[in-house]
């Protein structure tokens, strides 16, 4: 219905670069990914027609929709169209297109619950009324009415049922048409028809004054079929709200500091990379940024999960969306708008939620041949009634188109993989990629890293070892800078060890994964890694295995033992983990000594220790091969073409580097007892979808014979159809809902008094 | 029983400005959070409310 309020000219706002760097992505090499958000999209009729529309543009790469949370991800070239060119296309198309942050997220929503609100009012009056009239027609006729009376009422059932039909039943007409223009009949088709073959038969019996007038069965059918989209909307918008609240984390305007001194309030899109924002206490941070004060406290709760706050001192990146716990704080501006950690994770989330899982294809491709089906089924009901009683054909024709429910179909898969995916946000698991619910719910195996997986992200530097004269400080430096440009958790202990925040620039920067860093800091070549890397295979002297070297062509330069923790989670999630019937296995290119240590700690019998990557990745195929289900789980960022190679790969990570794992599954705030959690919740998502797949089958199998020949009056089918599909939402919202309870009792036990969760 | 031609009428008018009522509701935003104005009350600084409290209903279209 808004189609035509969106002309080109709205959409031409978009073409400016500084809003458009909101909505935009840079793949790289001139492609460029929106998403969108489309208003009106109710089946996999409007998929296809807007897909098509879409893909007949030029430039257009991929496009990716997903109707249970009407988020659509296209990829385009830049040279060949616009944003506002294909905003245009899916307006043509009949469909209203938003480029998805938080306000046009705000906008649609409002618009859609309040206008669903309106139609659910005076459905529900309209219905009400039409009840009480038809109920003095149904005693009426026991108590012979005189015709003038009768036709008085019939006519006030019209005059109730009218608004309902034309003003609440208008989407499904709406819907009916759009899919009907896409030739790939909805769910929308059949109610359109039977409401409107319903008011118009009652229409023409009431100017003939014949039998019986159905106003009140129509306005119940529009009514109780709103009631169903209405708690299906709900569940969508409670669905969206994880990536919602994410868009929504940044502050709508910054405190920007100009080089008088002076501090100007400015909207948060006119923020660039450079600009100095003032930060006020308990403010959120605008834009990712470097921290210009000397200290300052940030919670980081909605990005990790994690409530504690965390220190962060001069130079280090704050990201935006946290929160500032002690403050004024000034910082530099480093990233904004889309180029923002949160931005990354809202992304994330969102390309999950806008991608089709493969079960989802299935399950749509069988509701459209199940609405073919329930329309030839009319036909044929139409007109074996018609050779044997002409006067029953109508409403056992009727009472078939409304008594099958094609929205069961549907919804099945649809609804459960989007709850599910909003459960597991809220316990800290981002799903990137919905397949993986399905192939972590079948996984047998999941094959842990070590470093920064199972043992804390940070190590500290227990023993310094210097040669050749250098003093600790001196060495530390050096190491520093070289370890500066790794994200290795051994390089990263160092890096932070030292006390300096000006180091030598170190140039030529090699980093081998697995085994260390090369790079030249003042004239010299410097290693840091491995022993056997940083000798260059020249091993001169009988050294700590496990210590990270620093040396240079000369030799050894100083030895750095690390130590480690493992999570304090690692045994409760390892256990629960095995509980599920996993088998449990330990990669790492750690040492033999090492891993044993861990590997028995947590009671893993099954550990592989000096592992290059290519030795995980040859690892994993093996077990492939054998017909195993593999997890594997890392950093994500380390070991990511590890994580590729695997069935899922599910990475651990916190803060900045959220947005930077490459991985089908996301721990956040890392914790291990995540991933038991998550393979429970993927293993319940999968046995609901079947029960709403089954449960639709056989209701539309038991019911519709019954109404083909003639048993079920027009009110009861009403009534059946929507309670199925009601059925189908409310069956999905049920998972997760089970261990949620349970917390929540746990909570309670544990915590007295209890606090306010808001 | 000619009592029911004015009182139907009647009632029909009574529900159309129930309908009304509704929509002037709707429109306005009575419905749009249903839980964070019963918290309000409760917060000492209004204009430090965090940024979940603030970001629904009437206080978005303000910040726009």
């Amino acid at each position: 219905m808004s189609a035509g309020v969106c002309t080109d000219d709205a959409h031409r706002v978009w073409a400016r670069p500084e809003i458009a760097r909101h909505a935009i992505r840079d793949l790289g090499a001139g492609r460029r990914e929106t998403l969108l958000l489309i208003d009106g999209v109710r089946c996999a009729g409007c998929v296809r027609s807007i897909e098509r529309a879409l893909t007949a543009e030029p430039g257009v790469a991929d496009v990716q929709i997903n109707p249970a949370s009407r988020r659509a991800r296209i990829i385009w070239r830049d040279a060949e169209t616009s944003l506002p060119q294909l905003l245009g296309a899916v307006a043509r198309a009949g469909y209203r297109a938003l480029p998805l942050d938080a306000e046009a997220l705000d906008d649609v929503r409002r618009h859609e619950s309040r206008a669903a609100l309106k139609r659910l009012i005076v459905a529900a009056f309209g219905a009400m009324q039409a009840m009480m009239y038809a109920g003095v027609l149904y005693l009426g006729d026991a108590d012979a009415l005189d015709v003038v009376t009768r036709d008085f009422f019939r006519w006030l059932g019209f005059l109730v049922a009218t608004p309902v039909v034309l003003y609440s039943g208008r989407p499904f007409f709406a819907g009916a048409l759009r899919s009907l223009k896409a030739r790939r009949p909805g769910m929308d088709v059949p109610v359109a028809l039977a409401v409107a073959g319903i008011y118009v038969a009652s229409l023409i019996e009431a100017v003939r004054g014949g039998e019986h007038v159905y106003f009140e069965s129509v306005s119940m059918f529009v009514f109780f079929l709103l009631i169903g989209r209405y708690v299906e909307m709900c569940a969508r918008h409670r669905a969206g709200d994880l990536t919602d609240a994410l868009a929504r984390l940044t502050p709508p305007y910054a405190d920007r500091r100009l080089p008088s001194g002076e501090i100007e309030r400015v909207g948060i899109r006119e923020l660039v990379p450079g600009d100095r924002v003032r930060v006020a206490e308990g403010a959120v941070v605008p834009a990712d940024g470097v921290l210009l004060a000397e200290r300052c406290l940030v919670d980081e709760a909605l990005l990790s999960g994690e409530s504690a706050p965390v220190e962060r001192h001069r130079g280090e990146m704050l990201v935006a969306g946290s929160v500032l716990v002690d403050g004024p704080v000034d910082l530099r501006v480093e990233r904004v708008g889309s180029d923002t950690a949160l931005a990354g994770i809202a992304e994330l989330v969102g390309r999950a939620q806008a991608s089709r899982p493969r079960l989802a294809q299935a399950g749509e491709r069988a509701a459209s041949r199940f609405v073919i089906r329930v329309l030839v089924l009319t036909g044929i009901t139409a007109a074996a009634w018609s050779f044997f009683d002409p006067s029953r054909a109508f409403t056992a024709a009727l009472a078939v188109l409304v008594v099958s429910c094609p929205c069961a179909f549907a919804l099945a898969v649809p609804v459960a993989i989007t709850r599910a995916l909003a459960v597991l946000a809220r316990r800290g698991v981002l799903v990137v990629k919905p397949d993986a619910i399905e192939a972590l719910a079948g996984a047998t195996h999941v094959v842990f890293d070590k470093t920064g997986t199972l043992t804390e992200p940070d190590l500290t530097i227990t023993r310094i070892e210097t040669r050749r004269g250098f003093s600790d400080a001196e060495a530390l430096r050096l190491a520093a800078a070289l370890a500066r440009e790794s994200r290795h958790p051994a390089a990263r202990a160092i890096a932070a060890a030292c006390p300096d925040r000006v180091l030598d620039a170190a140039k030529e920067v090699e980093a081998k994964p697995g085994l260390g860093v090369r790079a030249t800091v003042g004239g010299r070549e410097l290693r840091l890694g491995r022993a056997d890397f940083a000798l260059g295979g020249k091993l001169a002297e009988p050294l700590d295995e496990d210590a990270v070297l620093l040396a240079d062509d000369a030799g050894v330069i100083a030895a750095f033992s690390l130590s480690e923790r493992l999570r304090p989670d690692a045994r409760d999630a390892i256990d629960a983990l095995e509980r599920q019937g996993l088998t449990v296995s330990i990669a790492s290119g750690d040492s033999v000594d090492k891993v044993r240590t861990v590997a028995t700690k947590l009671g893993v019998r099954d550990w592989h220790a000096r592992q290059m990557p290519a030795d995980k990745l040859a690892r994993l195929a093996a077990l492939r091969e054998r017909g195993e289900r593999v997890v594997a789980v890392g950093d994500g960022v380390n070991d990511a073409p590890v994580l590729g190679g695997a069935d899922v790969a599910v990475a651990l990570a916190e803060g900045a580097e959220l947005a930077q794992a490459t991985s089908d599954v996301v721990l956040t705030g890392g914790r291990l007892t995540h991933l038991p959690r998550a393979r429970a919740i993927a293993i319940e998502t999968l046995k609901i979808l079947k029960q709403n797949q089954r449960w639709a089958l056989g209701y539309n199998l038991s019911v519709v014979p019954l109404a083909a020949l003639g048993f079920v009056p027009p009110l009861l089918a009403a009534l059946g159809m929507s309670v199925s599909s009601l059925v189908v939402v409310l069956n999905a919202m049920r998972i997760g809902r089970r261990e949620g309870g349970a917390d929540a009792r746990a909570l309670r036990r544990s915590v007295v008094p209890v606090e306010d969760p808001a | 029983m000619n009592v029911l031609v004015v009182m139907i009428p009647l009632s029909l008018v009574l529900l159309a400005g129930a309908a009304a009522a509704f929509f002037w509701a709707v429109d306005h935003d009575q419905f749009a959070d249903m839980e964070t104005p019963a918290l309000v009350p409760l917060d000492d600084d209004p204009s430090t409310a965090p940024a979940h409290l603030s970001n629904s209903g009437n206080a978005g279209t303000v910040a726009r």
